[in-house]
């Protein structure tokens, strides 16, 4: 900044026009509180003088003078120094003869003269803070010169104005084009001086976003872009859907099509899915295309075998075991590695807990920490009678099969082959289990040959028990989660529909159904659950399975949001308790991840009441719904850190206030707000829940320690457990839990995640939600469900499980070693220049684990990422323009 | 990779085996949390809103402190209405009791030596002996750390409080609780001075967003130098007078202490109130009393006050980073200081109080006859551009003295007469052939 003048004044005083510079021959006589008056210095009033001068001029009736007169007043006002904290001496000066200078300006005939005499009164009404906003009357009318030609000072007064007389017209219903056509002015301007927020801002204010595409450059794109799809969790709808198609447009127009999927992938538009995987012709950056909606079990067809493949996550395998190998960690491991018993407080042994209960224990923590690396020191041994299944009991017997699809996971072919022999087991509970597995080694990866829907279809008639109809229909649901295909659609319904059969079928028919349509507001299943649930008795209802049924419909409505209204209504006329469950299930998932804060608001009204449901005349009302709100509250916040971390805050009060019903889910629901991701104050909280007296309480909150520890390793936790595990020595039911727990905390040997959020946290995967929700519905009655016959409900987790790998291919699709940094994710959005994205990093070597708030980023520039988000499968191109440091 | 896989894999053991036999791995337990007293930063960690980006102006931030609106307005209609259904005070009230009836009575004060694990510590009484004792779950660990006054339970000697000591009374001093009264209208001119001051003290703390956008770190603090009598001082109040911030004030003399490491420990604490209270303003008056130039020294008490100076450099930017603090510093001798003190990133802004100019002095002498009687023939305009060496004090000195000479004489005016007598005097002992700068 040239310092032209020497003496700024400063407004501390007032801004009260000043006294001139008169010697001090009478100070004033008043006393006591007189103003103190400042003088002007010489330059000051030389200033001052010419200014008034000028505008003297104008009032005189010579128009010849008009012009010069008013060109000098512009030099001056463009020429004075500002500083931050006063106001432009000319500005200041001009101010008492603004009313004149109006008045002159009202007096003119038209000319080009009124109209730079508008533009001067236009720049001194910013100096005025009044309602009159004659920035912008002025600047209408005046020549309307470059909008950038008064300074940035001037255009974000102007752009406040403008926004403050949208508001205004929106309220009297009158046209505002000329305002959008001056703001159109403006968003360029500020585009091209590094302010994208204002542009977006005022666009988004005037309702404008789409204009936006048209105007953002290639030097713009990505802090704007960024900037609008920060803001979608925070505008109401549909501003957001707006603002992300707006994005999706400006990356498209520029070629980002990995950055334009990730968009549409979170406007839940298949359509837009497909036309933009059809308009990619690189065919490098169509394979990570693939990878990215493989992650997200999207599908869009193509002929190319190749990219099915890729779509089909036909790699995650093969990858994953390499990934093990590189980090050393083939080696199986055994649930007393996980246990560490020698290194919790022994106390005197008391009673020994049954060892039926241990051996399931055991099949669940060696299923879910050798889960997908093929092998275990349990099940796949070379002792042909697989004697760990005969140590467990009855329906243990089922999950102990069934966890030979977990330890096989995603291995299709491998799998098949391992549970091939128990499907013609004489015993009913292992060949259900073997059903189970089935389903479950094909989640998350599909086969052209479809070996689950061939072998279990064969099992769902009425020739086999229902147990093994049961374990069938769960496996075809998690094998075929979110893949919407019809014939499920066709095997199941029947089941769902047939009021001869048990409410237990029907219900995990209508769960299972939920999962494969998940998210597709099917209307023909939707329509079928209802009509059930109208249909069934009461008795029946009351079952505790009813909860699936209302679950499965539920899902099906994940994400949708105002498209569940329809069910809703018909959700009023059922009658019994069930229909208020359903209704807030269904509000919950049709709204999960939106951050909505008025569904928010409606949760914490459904827990306000108390329900006394121990009056003996019948007449107690249901309060399970309660439950279903409260998980409704992590669901919805789920996706957005504010909400998430001001969700914690009331699930602190419903703790306080709340009845039992409420009280055992608030563990859950943190369970599932903060999956995979172990946060010490979340931590905390749950330790203490865990030694709660209410035992339900307790046992939820050691289960959520494990899953917001899941596949983690993290040794806090696992310290927790351990302590739990001694302090719980004698009671066999939470033992089997925190057993879970450790189970779930050493998940793949900390490779894994069951967070539902990807893709820098920015997407919820409903197939997820869908696994986590099943998996804690069964929470919800633990004694009947988990604690019961139902424990294989657990391995519904697998639906969101995934490795929180970092892999990097080359274009012959084999790994590509390469350094990356890894470091804690920072939010940079509307940050000045180019702030560092991650922080507190370390270098590796890929393939390398990221944990929940991690972030990497290539560390040279040899490589050229294929997309904008290093998670999960990526795609490197060798950098043509790349000079090795050693060479330059 | 994290590091968060597992260790190297167990060789794998088979159940059946009798587990004695195999050697098991030790594991080294976790470091506990407590004890490492957190520095606490506003509100409790339990009651802390999310923090909100960006920093900077925009729609964005606007709805993101709207969601947390929207969240506490939630909060707060479900704990009202609770309260109102169902009041928890006789709860409270319960487990209260509870408590108190836990810590039991008499208690007992003891110190806490060193912290074991996340339940056990050691402490010691004051009558000598030390036990090992388990610490309650009721104890609020984050306040335990060694070296703590702790209550102890009579017999068992578990903890069942902490007693938490306040700042140091020294620093609580320094608070100032009332704005002096003098404000910017009160100083003559200093323009430039002010503007400087604004800059880098008042708009960091009020409009931290506007060097937000621009991408640049609010200085630190500014240094005030200039010959005695030039307003130095009077800056300062009247920075004190208009902000809101705390406004904490420190002459250097204060900091040297009697006893070894005391003032080094008293600047720690002046900075660590300062950062409780942020926003806040600390300011250092005669800064040479600690920070002049380093030199060898064999005396004990320049090397302590050398050593106060190094905590000062510290805390000025060390390792820890100060949040909201800023520090404006005054001297007369700014050579005499040591380059580390006033280095760019300790001290970001050097500001000069020249010797007032005609116009200056001219203000100086309206300020301070605008509250006396004068008689009519008094003409300041004679005192104004006389060509002597006036400070802002000396104009305050002529005045006064002027109006002390009136009041000999029983006048209710003040004569030309007075002022010339008044500034004879003044110059005449200014320039007495006293050492410079001593008024006598």
């Amino acid at each position: 900044m040239v310092k032209k003048e020497v003496v700024i004044p400063v407004p501390a005083a007032d801004n009260a026009p000043m006294e001139e510079d008169k010697p001090l021959k009478k100070p004033p006589k008043e006393l006591k509180d007189a103003p103190i008056q400042d003088e002007l210095s010489e330059e000051d009033q030389e200033l001052k003088s010419q200014l008034e001068m000028l505008v003297e001029r104008l009032k005189e009736s010579d128009t010849k003078l008009y012009s010069p007169s008013l060109e000098t007043m512009k030099t001056l006002i463009l020429t004075s120094t500002s500083s931050m904290t006063s106001v432009p001496k000319p500005l200041k000066f001009l101010r008492p003869l603004y009313s004149d200078m109006e008045t002159v300006h009202d007096s003119w005939p038209d000319s080009t003269d009124k109209k730079f005499l508008a533009d001067i009164l236009s720049i001194l009404a910013m100096t005025y803070d009044n309602e009159k906003l004659d920035t912008l009357k002025y600047r209408q009318i005046g020549s309307g010169n470059a909008i950038g030609s008064w300074g940035h000072e001037y255009v974000k007064h102007l752009t406040t104005e403008i926004g403050l007389e949208y508001s205004k017209r929106q309220e009297k219903d009158e046209n505002s084009d000329d305002l959008v056509a001056l703001a159109l002015e403006v968003a360029p301007f500020f585009l091209s001086h590094n302010a994208e927020a204002d542009a977006v801002d005022l666009l988004l204010q005037l309702d404008n976003i789409p204009k936006l595409v048209d105007f953002v450059d290639i030097n713009a794109y990505k802090r704007v872009c960024l900037y609008l799809t920060s803001c979608v969790n925070y505008l109401e709808s549909p501003d957001d859907q707006i603002c992300l198609r707006a994005a999706h447009d400006i990356y498209l127009k520029h070629n980002k099509y990995a950055e334009a999927t990730l968009v549409a992938i979170r406007m839940n538009d298949k359509e837009m899915v497909q036309s933009i995987f059809d308009g990619c012709e690189d065919p490098l950056l169509k394979k990570q295309l693939a990878f990215m909606l493989g992650r997200q079990q999207i599908t869009v067809e193509t002929e190319d075998e190749e990219l099915q493949d890729c779509l089909n996550n036909t790699h995650l395998t093969t990858n994953f075991l390499q990934l093990a190998r590189e980090l050393d960690l083939m080696e199986p491991k055994t649930p007393e590695d996980i246990y560490k018993t020698h290194l919790e407080h022994k106390r005197s042994t008391g009673v020994q807990p049954d060892s039926a209960r241990q051996n399931l224990a055991s099949t669940f923590v060696n299923a879910f920490v050798n889960a997908g690396f093929c092998a275990d020191k349990l099940m796949l041994t070379d002792d042909p009678e697989v004697t760990w299944i005969y140590k467990n009991k009855e329906h243990g017997m089922l999950s102990a099969s069934a966890s030979l699809g977990m330890l096989m996971l995603w291995d299709v072919e491998m799998g098949l082959a391992q549970i091939d022999r128990f499907l013609w087991s004489q015993d009913d509970n292992i060949r259900a289990g073997a059903l189970l597995a089935l389903g479950i080694v094909n989640s998350g990866v599909r086969n052209s040959s479809d070996p689950a829907l061939a072998v279990l279809s064969e099992n769902l008639d009425d020739s086999k028990t229902v147990l093994t109809r049961v374990a069938a229909i769960q496996g075809l649901g998690l094998a075929y989660a979110g893949s919407a295909r019809e014939e499920l659609s066709e095997l199941l319904l029947p089941i769902v529909s047939n009021p001869d059969l048990t409410m237990e079928l029907a219900s995990f028919a209508a769960l299972s159904l939920g999962m494969v349509f998940v998210g597709t507001c099917d209307g023909d299943i939707s329509s079928t659950i209802l009509q059930t649930m109208l249909e069934r008795t009461d008795g029946q209802l009351s079952e505790t399975f009813g909860r699936f049924m209302a679950l499965g419909l539920a899902l099906l409505h994940v994400g949708v949001r105002d498209q569940c209204e329809v069910t809703l209504e018909t959700l009023r006329a059922i009658e019994h308790p069930i229909g208020k469950r359903a209704a807030v299930l269904v509000e919950i998932c049709a709204y999960a991840g939106s951050g909505d804060v008025l569904r928010v608001q409606r949760m914490l009204h459904f827990c306000n009441d108390h329900i006394d449901t121990s009056s003996k005349d019948g007449s107690s009302e249901d309060d399970e719904f309660q439950a279903y709100a409260v998980l409704g509250i992590a669901l919805i916040a789920l996706g957005e850190d504010i909400g998430s971390e001001m969700a914690l805050r009331s699930f602190t009060h419903l703790m306080h206030y709340g009845e039992p019903v409420i009280r055992r889910v608030v563990p859950l629901a943190i369970g599932l707000l903060c999956a995979s991701n172990p946060v010490l104050t979340v931590l905390d909280t749950l330790g203490k829940y865990s030694h709660d007296n209410d035992v339900e309480v307790a046992v939820n909150a050691i289960f959520a320690m494990g899953m917001i520890g899941a596949g983690t390793n993290n040794a806090r936790i696992a310290q927790m457990l351990r302590h739990l595990a001694s302090y719980y020595h004698k009671d066999a039911n939470c033992l089997f839990i925190v057993r879970i727990a450790q189970g779930l905390l050493h998940m793949g040997k900390g490779t894994l995640t069951i967070n539902p959020l990807n893709s820098d946290r920015q997407i919820l995967s409903p197939v997820a939600v869908a696994g986590l929700l099943t998996t804690v519905m069964a929470f919800t009655d633990v004694k009947t469900l988990v604690l019961g016959r139902h424990h294989s409900l657990l391995y519904s987790l697998v639906t969101a499980m995934y490795p929180r790998f970092l892999i990097t291919l080359n274009e012959k699709l084999e790994p590509e070693p390469v350094a990356v940094r890894v470091g804690q994710a920072v939010d940079v959005v509307g940050q000045a220049g180019r702030p560092k994205t991650i922080t507190g990093f370390q270098t590796h070597s890929t393939p390398v684990l990221l944990a929940y708030s991690e972030r990497a980023e290539l560390s040279t520039e040899e490589y050229l990422a294929q997309t904008p988000v290093l998670e999960g499968f990526v795609l490197l191109k060798k950098n043509p323009d790349y000079v090795e440091e050693s060479k330059v | 990779m994290g590091n968060t896989q597992s260790g190297p894999p167990h060789p794998g053991k088979d159940q059946k085996k009798d587990e004695k036999d195999q050697k098991k791995k030790w594991e080294p337990p976790l470091p506990t949390r407590v004890g490492k007293k957190k520095i606490k930063k506003g509100p409790d960690a339990s009651s802390k809103l999310p923090a909100v980006f960006p920093t900077t102006r925009c729609r964005l931030k606007m709805l993101k402190m709207e969601r947390i609106k929207d969240y506490l307005l939630m909060e707060e209609e479900f704990v009202t209405n609770q309260e109102r259904l169902k009041p928890q005070e006789e709860k409270a009230q319960e487990e209260r009791s509870k408590v108190d009836e836990l810590r039991g009575s008499p208690m007992t004060v003891g110190s806490l030596e060193e912290i074991i694990d996340d339940d056990h510590a050691i402490v010691s009484m004051s009558s000598g002996p030390e036990y090992y004792v388990s610490i309650l779950s009721f104890v609020d660990k984050d306040l335990l750390e060694p070296g703590c006054t702790v209550l102890l339970h009579h017999k068992t000697m578990s903890i069942i409080g902490v007693l938490q000591d306040d700042t140091d009374p020294m620093v609580s001093v320094m608070k100032l609780e009332k704005a002096p009264t003098e404000s910017y209208a009160d100083i003559g001119g200093l323009e430039q001075q002010i503007q400087e001051i604004k800059e880098a003290v008042e708009l960091p703390l009020t409009h931290p967003e506007l060097y937000e956008d621009m991408g640049v770190k609010p200085p630190k603090g500014v240094i005030l130098y200039g010959v005695p009598g030039t307003g130095k001082t009077l800056l300062a109040k009247a920075v004190a007078n208009q902000t809101s911030a705390t406004f904490l004030r420190v002459v250097g003399s204060e900091l040297i202490q009697k006893y070894l490491g005391d003032g080094p420990k008293l600047v720690r604490e002046l900075f660590r109130v300062a950062e409780e209270n942020a926003p806040s303003i600390v300011f250092i008056d005669e800064i040479d009393a600690v920070g002049t130039k380093r030199y060898d020294s064999n005396s004990g008490g320049e090397r302590e006050i050398q050593r106060t100076m190094l905590e000062l450099l510290n805390q000025l930017d060390g390792f820890d980073s100060r949040g909201d603090v800023k520090v404006i510093m005054a001297t007369n001798q700014i050579e005499s200081l040591d380059p580390a003190l006033i280095r760019p990133g300790r001290i970001d802004r050097k500001i000069e109080f020249p010797m007032p100019d005609i116009k200056t002095k001219r203000r100086i002498f309206n300020i301070h006859t605008s509250r006396m009687q004068l008689a009519d023939d008094v003409d300041l305009e004679e005192f104004v551009m006389a060509k002597d060496e006036l400070s802002g004090a000396d104009i305050k000195a002529i005045c006064t003295e002027a109006g002390l000479l009136a009041l000999r004489e029983r006048r209710m005016k003040v004569k030309a007469d007075d002022f010339k007598k008044a500034k004879e005097k003044v110059l005449y002992r200014k320039n007495e052939g006293t050492p410079e700068g001593l008024y006598l």
